[in-house]
């Protein structure tokens, strides 16, 4: 068996079951303290709707980092849990007129059952084949999508899906909408949390580093793959149902490949295996891509590219990858000089 | 690299910073006469994507000479000189084009929103248009919906839509005597829609549609399709195609020995597209065109000062951005405001005569602008005297008739 | 029967631009262990470079089958010696990002410098006919191409089994750890191979140039369907690659033939139940996991 058909996925990853590798509780407090202030305050500083889609666009990346940076998956398919829920949430709130978190959460429902077959059928394949197994589902749905013109509007898209909250100033204004559908995105932040930091979490990245050792201890360590595949795909669904909900609709765009590509440029852009890289990789890429669409620049594609290559060849912690990085070397550093006197 | 995303970062949050301090969202009021002291014009279109070529940058450019030339005009007497253009790239993605729509509209100070291309984006756009209460003229997209299901108050289509294509094709041209046809449909929602309208007018023409035959979308394989279509010898194979899948399916037909032999009629075709492929690939081929730069003198004279600015020829979409840009500007010089309400008061009704709009009305019903609309057949390669000389205009379709009735529209604003 | 004979035909046309790209990516697979995001690309470069080749040079289609190939090999020795390199050490897919990015920036340029309408291109004289075989009438060119692809196939099957840097090569591609057991030096022959299966990428394209869309995005909706051919066949191996590559072509054929709607959806459909069935592919070996 030639070396690179062996199984074994070795990202760079700054997901670590080691405990040294953890920040002591203050600081993690402090850090969780900031970044909700960060958080609460960001539609004051940056245009509302802006600020949604990068919240929404943050969500999606942590759901691939679940995958790539604590499983060792790579999907290149999540495009299509993310517009999966996008229709379903804009069905739900269109034929039912609930209040929009439950049809995100109910978008996020359908996003995870359809999970369930396609996760079950991808994790046969581990490693790159897996990226190509999900990147062909993904482009399947698309077809299906466009095909299913009925439910789905077709190219026209799932226009009118209506922001339904009580019947508050939350329905007409972006600033208030953001905090309405905040809880929604950090609830999915939380799963994600919990998840790498539980037993279960553990499990994963034991087999992301030794599937085979995994498996002699007795992990089946297929089911646990499909497990954490429909996770993430329900917090791509949390994500994917607050975006259609933020801009009234639901388009072809959100199923197509280059969504997912997108998703992944975040993910590796913030740091794979942080969890806190995928908002700050998206904050980046998506105030990049609003300025210079309004840049008078024809070829974005050249940088967001550009982008991805240096990233990849120069900076494959990504940015929160090597700021924790820092922080660990220098407390390295500081126990060692106090070990010294 | 990290250094500098950074700084990108720091810079837009500061910039946004600065713009959030000078006020949020909601529509201006309409108190002062032209709001913010200056008109805005924004052209939200695609400007790196497959309607680069027929819209994109040269749409902003054409709306740029209609401010050069409102100004000239009028002079002092102007309602206002300050008149800025601004544009954004939506990149054929309908969320951007929402975000952008709303920025425009809150943020640059946009008065009228023009173009956009790509129907889930003209929609998105259009939904944008009447939660804000600004004004959007649609040139770009083909999709009815805008002015049936999904019209309203500050929303209008200038120059085409998918039924104006499908009419003035299907009928025209099995009145010219192609009387037997098959069509050859992308199996998504604008392919099934022209299939229907043409279906209806070739009917209605007195000709029957023998096979109606789907292919997938996109797709670059057609040579199946073109097998089936050609099996029972109609007189034409109608195609819905457009962009890379239409190029795709002529040279295929080309291939397939058909031409000269059974006339090719295409759905929705643009002056680039022929451009691109030559047009001996499309001789014959017989398409319903909004507007063609060389049809007479009048247009020869706006496509001469378009080509010293862009050295290129228009294609429907740079006139169109030139003609709604230039009403719009009229239309607040009469009203003498450019509040939203006021011009499209103004502008529901006015009947336009320009060199883009012939025999043009803003139906005040469904605000879809009709006029007269052609049916276009590709030139010979020996016949193009010039460069983007492609077109020989076959028949004109009255405005009349070019356009659904206007008591067939499922328009209703509702107020 | 006549249109069953023509189907198959067009199958064999599509299939073969799918075996020659797959068989490029298979081979750069089997050795570098890179999957090439960026085949798509690569592919549609092929058919810009002819058409450039043409309009500016006035170089016709048989001079653009002989270089167009190897100004790719030119083309992906350059990006393997400045990109590709770099990350072999590590994990695969760090290759495949690196390629996809490298996918965003060719695409881009390509608009920025040819524009978004696609660019024109002659039949060559003497295939723009039609023949006529016992009641089946055939597109000339399109029998060309389905010939000529199982033509270029079985060259490089030759080039790789019966000549002593195929053998090397294949060698490395089957079992890369023993052949470096067995001295030979694998590295050495890491670009000229990442060269070749550019260039076999570029040989689709300019195959592809004369009846299909030459547009920037003519390689997007492409390298997807490559995956799923790579998928069906089996990375590691070659041959997968070549009888993947044709099978996918006759069922999408088939598929446009008798359930247009869902040609694109039956090949995924297919790749779903050779997962399910035999999840190393057809033609590839069971994993260790």
């Amino acid at each position: 068996m030639s070396d690179h058909l062996v199984q074994t996925t070795h990202v760079e990853t700054a997901a670590s079951a080691s405990p040294e590798r953890r920040l002591p509780p203050a600081l993690r407090w402090a850090g969780l303290v900031l970044a909700l202030i960060v958080v609460l305050a960001l539609p004051m500083m940056i245009y509302p709707p802006v600020a949604m889609d990068i919240l929404a666009w943050g969500l999606l990346a942590i759901s691939v980092d679940l995958l790539l940076g604590y499983t060792g998956l790579l999907s290149f398919g999540h495009a299509a849990f993310w517009g999966a829920s996008a229709y379903a949430t804009g069905l739900i709130a269109i034929k039912t007129g609930l209040p929009f978190p439950v049809a995100v959460l109910g978008g996020a429902l359908v996003a995870m059952l359809l999970a369930v077959p396609t996760g079950w059928l991808a994790v046969r394949r581990t490693g790159i084949y897996f990226a190509m197994v999900t990147l062909a589902f993904g482009q399947m749905l698309f077809f299906l999508a466009n095909w299913a013109r009925d439910l789905t509007g077709g190219e026209n898209g799932l226009q009118g899906i209506p922001k339904t909250f009580f019947g508050s100033v939350v329905e007409t204004d972006p600033f208030f909408f953001y905090y309405a559908a905040l809880p929604l995105l950090l609830l999915g932040a939380w799963i994600a949390w919990r998840t790498v930091h539980s037993p279960f979490g553990r499990v994963l990245m034991a087999i992301r580093d030794n599937p085979a050792r995994a498996r002699a201890l007795g992990y089946n360590v297929e089911k646990y793959k499909i497990m954490v595949f429909v996770i993430s795909a329900g917090l791509a669904g949390l994500a994917g149902g607050v975006f259609s909900v933020s801009h009234g609709f639901a388009s072809l765009q959100e199923l197509i490949w280059t969504t997912s590509g997108k998703a992944v440029l975040i993910t590796v852009l913030g740091g794979i295996g942080t969890l806190w890289g995928g908002p700050i990789g998206a904050a980046i890429v998506v105030m990049l891509e609003d300025k210079l669409a309004s840049s008078g620049f024809e070829g974005i594609g050249i940088i967001t590219g550009l982008i991805f290559v240096i990233c990849v060849l120069a900076f494959r912690k990504g940015i929160w990858g090597t700021a924790a990085d820092l922080i660990a070397r220098t407390r390295t550093r500081q126990e060692h000089k106090r070990d010294i006197s | 690299m990290r250094t500098k995303s950074t700084v990108a970062l720091a810079s837009a949050m500061s910039a946004s910073l600065l713009l959030a301090a000078c006020g949020g969202g909601g529509p201006s009021a309409g108190g002062g006469k032209i709001s913010d002291d200056k008109i805005v014009l924004a052209v939200l279109n695609d400007q790196s994507g497959v309607y680069k070529d027929v819209s994109g940058p040269n749409s902003v450019e054409a709306v740029k000479m209609a401010v050069e030339d409102f100004k000239a005009k009028h002079g002092d007497k102007a309602v206002t000189t300050n008149i800025e253009v601004v544009t954004a790239d939506h990149q054929n993605k309908p969320d951007i084009a929402n975000t952008k729509a709303q920025e425009l509209y809150d943020r640059q100070k946009a008065d009228i929103i023009l173009d956009v291309p790509t129907s889930s984006a003209a929609l998105a756009v259009a939904n944008q248009a009447k939660t804000k209460k600004k004004m959007y003229i649609n040139i770009g997209a083909g999709t009815t919906a805008l002015t049936n299901d999904n019209c309203n108050k500050y929303t209008f289509h200038w120059a085409y839509d998918a039924y104006m294509l499908a009419h003035g094709t299907g009928k025209t041209v099995t009145e010219n005597g192609g009387k037997k046809w098959n069509v050859v449909y992308p199996d998504y929602a604008f392919g099934q829609d022209m299939t229907k309208a043409f279906s209806a007018q070739v009917e209605a023409a007195g000709g029957s549609i023998g096979q109606k035959i789907p292919t997938p979308f996109p797709n670059d394989n057609f040579a199946t399709f073109i097998t089936k279509a050609n099996s029972d010898q109609p007189d034409v194979i109608g195609t819905m195609h457009a962009g890379g899948d239409l190029i795709n399916f002529v040279k295929q037909y080309n291939q397939a020995g058909l031409t000269g032999k059974t006339k090719l009629a295409v759905g929705l075709m643009f002056i680039t597209d022929i451009h691109s492929l030559g047009a001996d690939a499309f001789q014959g081929t017989q398409f319903t065109d909004a507007w063609y730069w060389n049809m007479d003198e009048q247009n020869k004279a706006w496509a001469d000062k378009f080509m010293a600015k862009t050295k290129t020829r228009p294609s429907f979409a740079h006139a169109a951005n030139y003609s709604a840009a230039m009403n719009y500007l009229e239309t607040v010089q009469e009203a003498g405001t450019d509040t939203a309400d006021e011009v499209v008061k103004k502008l529901e009704g006015k009947k336009i005569n320009d060199f883009f709009l012939r025999n043009g009305e803003v139906r005040a019903k469904d605000h879809r602008v009709i006029h007269d609309v052609y049916l276009a057949e590709v030139k010979k390669k020996a016949d193009v005297a010039e460069e983007w000389d492609y077109e020989k205009i076959v028949a004109t379709i009255p405005a009349a008739e070019a356009f659904k009735q206007v008591d067939k529209s499922t328009c209703n604003m509702g107020s | 029967m006549g249109s069953f004979i023509q189907y198959t035909l067009q199958g064999l046309a599509a299939g073969g631009f799918y075996a020659l790209a797959a068989l490029g990516l298979a081979v750069i697979f089997g050795v570098m262990g890179v999957v090439n995001f960026s085949h798509g690309a690569m592919y549609m470069l092929g058919a810009v470079a002819s058409a450039v080749l043409l309009k500016e040079l006035g170089v016709g289609f048989w001079g653009a089958i002989v270089l167009v190939p190897i100004l790719l090999f030119l083309f992906g020795v350059l990006i393997e010696r400045t990109l590709v390199r770099w990350l072999l050490a590590l994990d695969p897919l760090y290759n495949f990002l690196l390629t996809f990015g490298l996918t965003l920036i060719i695409v881009d340029l390509v608009k920025k410098k040819y524009g978004v309408s696609g660019l024109p291109y002659e039949l060559p004289a003497g295939l723009d006919g039609r023949l006529a075989i016992g009641g089946v009438s055939l597109s000339k060119y399109q029998l060309f191409a389905a010939v000529f692809s199982v033509l270029m196939c079985l060259l490089v099957w030759l080039l790789l089994t019966k000549t002593r840097i195929g053998m090397i090569v294949r060698a490395a591609t089957e079992d890369s750890e023993r052949s470096r057991a067995l001295g030979i030096n694998v590295g050495m022959w890491v670009t000229p191979v990442f060269g070749f299966g550019i260039a076999l990428a570029g040989l689709a394209g300019v195959l592809a140039s004369p009846f299909r869309a030459i547009t920037a995005d003519m390689g997007t909706n492409f390298i997807i369907i490559l995956f799923a051919v790579v998928v069906i066949g089996g990375l590691g191996s070659i041959l997968g690659a070549v009888m993947a590559g044709f099978l996918v072509g006759l069922v999408e054929a088939y598929g446009q033939a008798y359930a247009p709607a869902f040609a694109q959806v039956l090949i995924f459909v297919l790749m779903a139940a050779v997962i399910l069935i035999r999840p190393s592919g057809l033609f590839g070996r069971e994993e260790v996991s």
